[in-house]
């Protein structure tokens, strides 16, 4: 974070004004609208960055039920880091596959790219974390600041979802129980059983 | 029997004395079995309403979509998915293309139930439908006792094509259930929704009365509008030669071949609904046989017909029956493959799945070497009145199969087996025997095998 990047206003922006085309659905096995690998290589050979194939090979995906929503945020991510109001080089090459890697997966977790998108602090978290992958901070602001912002955002949507998930497996909890307690109670009337 | 927290205020909430009467009838009559359960339909007066207006609108829903071509409704059925269930928040967005969805199957919903329930369900009316399984994934699916009222209105709209409207209401019996096995949940009940007309459901297993020949004296003394089972069932019904003479016979379970369709239209003198109906999502069709199989029911259901790789299929081609939709708001489905197999067409006004069978489909090795579907050995079958069989190949290539009927015997099973794989093919024929659940109908050990 000791240089300065472009204002976070600027780039948070620019995720509010997402193309639809980023947004459509990662592409994996036979199911999808974008092929995810493609992009990420495209983004970054633009930006003057070659990615080994091993490395694309994980933007592919194997399971829509699981890699749909961190692909969705990884091609998120690429629209950003093709602003060229950031500066990337190849030494970047190791923070951006972290960001289009690891952070897009404990992205996931809180909601797909969309939500990213239309939630202001959510477009503030993304926009950061990009900057502080390149080892950039805001402009205008101090390291101090950068990294103490960051952390507000990323702690207080920690704790959004883990109180979410944890309501989340309290009902879960509540309708395996309800259903194993009708199990050995009542059902109700059909006319016909399977 | 279980001990019951429930009063019959709960299990009849909207009870009249007439329907009491009935009850008291159906339960105290000299004939009557050891009903081993209660149980009741559960509906308060502004739930009977309810259905009474989700059945009109089943009764005139339009199925007016084309094979490949999701309908209008679909796109806001999939963002409430989404929204709401758990299991499909992860999915993140819908996507632009309904066929790039997941699908998901029998092992999804086994592995946690409660995450493919919407937030939105009252969990305290939850109820559950046990069902043994054909895909080794036994389940507690989730339901209300709206959506267990609901299924006489698909019943409704079968039993018009065969020209049928219910008429039992108050002081008669509409429906009987039974079922033929050693351990069977058995109770009676009235059906709101239709004046109080009474629901029974019976073991004809003898374990479940005092005396065998109640069993046909019960029956008759109910004189039930519908008797709803499976095909062995209706066949021990055959057997006690009840004199009723209900006006349509529901087979939902398993399989039923046109011969013994037949039988049992002669023997209880009326129309025989073959139903496809799984306890994931009601009754889906029912065979007419001008239509050339099983006519779609469900008007907020759609159906798929998928390839291994859960690509579409086109119109008129075989493979898994995948379904979306449905009225059991308690389990929306979402691409859910059934582990069933049929082809899809539309036939005039209807939708039709062809070839139905319920089970994946297996090839057997011929004695030349040829591989033949399982399709080819229902057909050749089709000509004897099997309730239920299972046909095995081994690693060798010697056929195992068992079978239960009457009047079937094994020489003529292995005459017609021989004929279809080659003279020097080894046969095992056994029965009839007791299948004690739903058995794989078509299995293999043969490498191969998979189509």
């Amino acid at each position: 974070m000791k240089e300065e990047g472009p204002l976070i206003e600027s780039l948070t922006r620019r995720i509010a004004e997402t193309p639809a085309e980023f947004l459509l659905a990662p592409r994996i096995g036979s199911a999808g609208d974008v092929h995810v690998p493609a992009i990420v290589n495209d983004t970054l050979r633009r930006r003057g960055i070659t990615v080994p194939l091993p490395d694309l090979a994980v933007f592919a995906g194997r399971d829509p039920k699981s890699d749909r929503v961190r692909l969705s945020i990884t091609l998120l991510a690429c629209w950003l880091l093709a602003d060229e109001r950031l500066e990337l080089t190849p030494g970047d090459l190791g923070g951006v596959l972290t960001l289009l890697r690891d952070d897009a997966t404990e992205l996931a977790v809180h909601g797909a790219a969309a939500r990213i998108v239309q939630d202001p602090d959510r477009r503030e978290e993304l926009a950061r974390l990009t900057l502080a992958r390149l080892g950039l901070r805001p402009a205008g602001e101090t390291i101090a600041q950068a990294q103490d912002r960051l952390t507000a955002l990323s702690s207080a949507e920690r704790a959004r979802v883990l109180k979410a998930s944890r309501q989340a497996e309290e009902r879960a909890r509540a309708i395996r129980a309800a259903l194993v307690r009708k199990a050995a109670e009542e059902s109700a009337d059909k006319w016909t059983r399977e | 029997m279980m001990p019951s927290t429930l009063s019959d205020s709960d299990r009849y909430p909207t009870l009249t004395s007439a329907g009491r009467e009935l009850l008291r009838f159906m339960r105290e009559h000299p004939h009557a079995p050891i009903f081993r359960n209660e149980s009741g339909n559960r509906l308060s007066a502004d739930e009977v309403e309810q259905v009474r207006a989700l059945e009109r609108e089943a009764l005139e829903g339009v199925i007016g979509w084309q094979p490949n071509q999701p309908p209008a409704w679909m796109k806001g059925f999939v963002s409430r998915c989404i929204e709401r269930v758990p299991a499909y928040r992860g999915y993140g967005t819908a996507p632009a293309s309904f066929t790039d969805l997941p699908t998901i199957d029998r092992s999804d919903l086994a592995r946690d139930i409660a995450q493919y329930v919407p937030d939105d369900v009252d969990v305290d009316r939850l109820i559950n439908f046990r069902t043994s399984g054909t895909t080794g994934h036994p389940l507690l699916v989730a339901s209300d006792p709206l959506v267990a009222a609901q299924y006489l209105a698909y019943h409704k709209r079968a039993l018009r094509r065969f020209g049928i409207e219910l008429q039992h209401g108050r002081g008669k019996v509409g429906v009987v259930l039974i079922g033929t096995q050693a351990q069977c949940f058995t109770y009676v009940s009235v059906t709101p929704t239709m004046d109080e007309s009474g629901l029974a459901k019976l073991n004809l297993h003898p374990n479940d009365w005092r005396n065998v020949d109640d069993r046909a004296r019960y029956i008759d003394a109910l004189a039930p509008e519908v008797i709803a089972g499976d095909p062995l069932s209706f066949a021990e019904l055959e057997r006690l030669g009840i004199t009723t003479r209900p006006r349509a016979l529901l087979s939902t379970s398993m399989a039923l071949s046109t011969p013994l369709r037949r039988r049992f239209e002669a023997s209880f003198g009326c129309p025989v609904l073959d139903l496809y109906s799984l306890n994931e999502a009601g009754p889906v069709g029912v065979a007419i046989e001008a239509a050339g199989g099983h006519v779609l029911l469900q008007h907020r259901m759609y159906v798929e017909i998928l390839d291994s790789e859960g690509r579409p299929i086109p119109a008129g081609k075989r493979g898994e029956i995948t379904l979306t939709g449905g009225f059991n708001f308690c389990l929306p489905l979402l691409r859910y493959r059934t582990g069933d197999y049929a082809a899809l067409e539309r036939c005039a006004a209807d939708l039709v799945l062809t070839g139905l069978s319920g089970r994946p489909p297996v090839r057997y090795r011929t004695m030349s070497g040829e591989w033949i579907n399982n399709i080819e050995i229902t057909h050749a079958l089709r000509q004897l009145p099997l309730s239920q069989y299972a046909l095995h190949q081994d690693a060798a290539g010697d056929l195992r199969f068992i079978f239960q009927a009457s009047g079937v015997t094994a020489e003529s099973i292995a005459a017609i087996l021989v004929t279809l794989f080659g003279v020097n093919q080894r046969v095992t024929v056994r029965g009839p025997v007791e299948f004690d659940a739903k058995v794989v109908q078509y299995t293999s050990g043969l490498p191969g095998h998979e189509p």
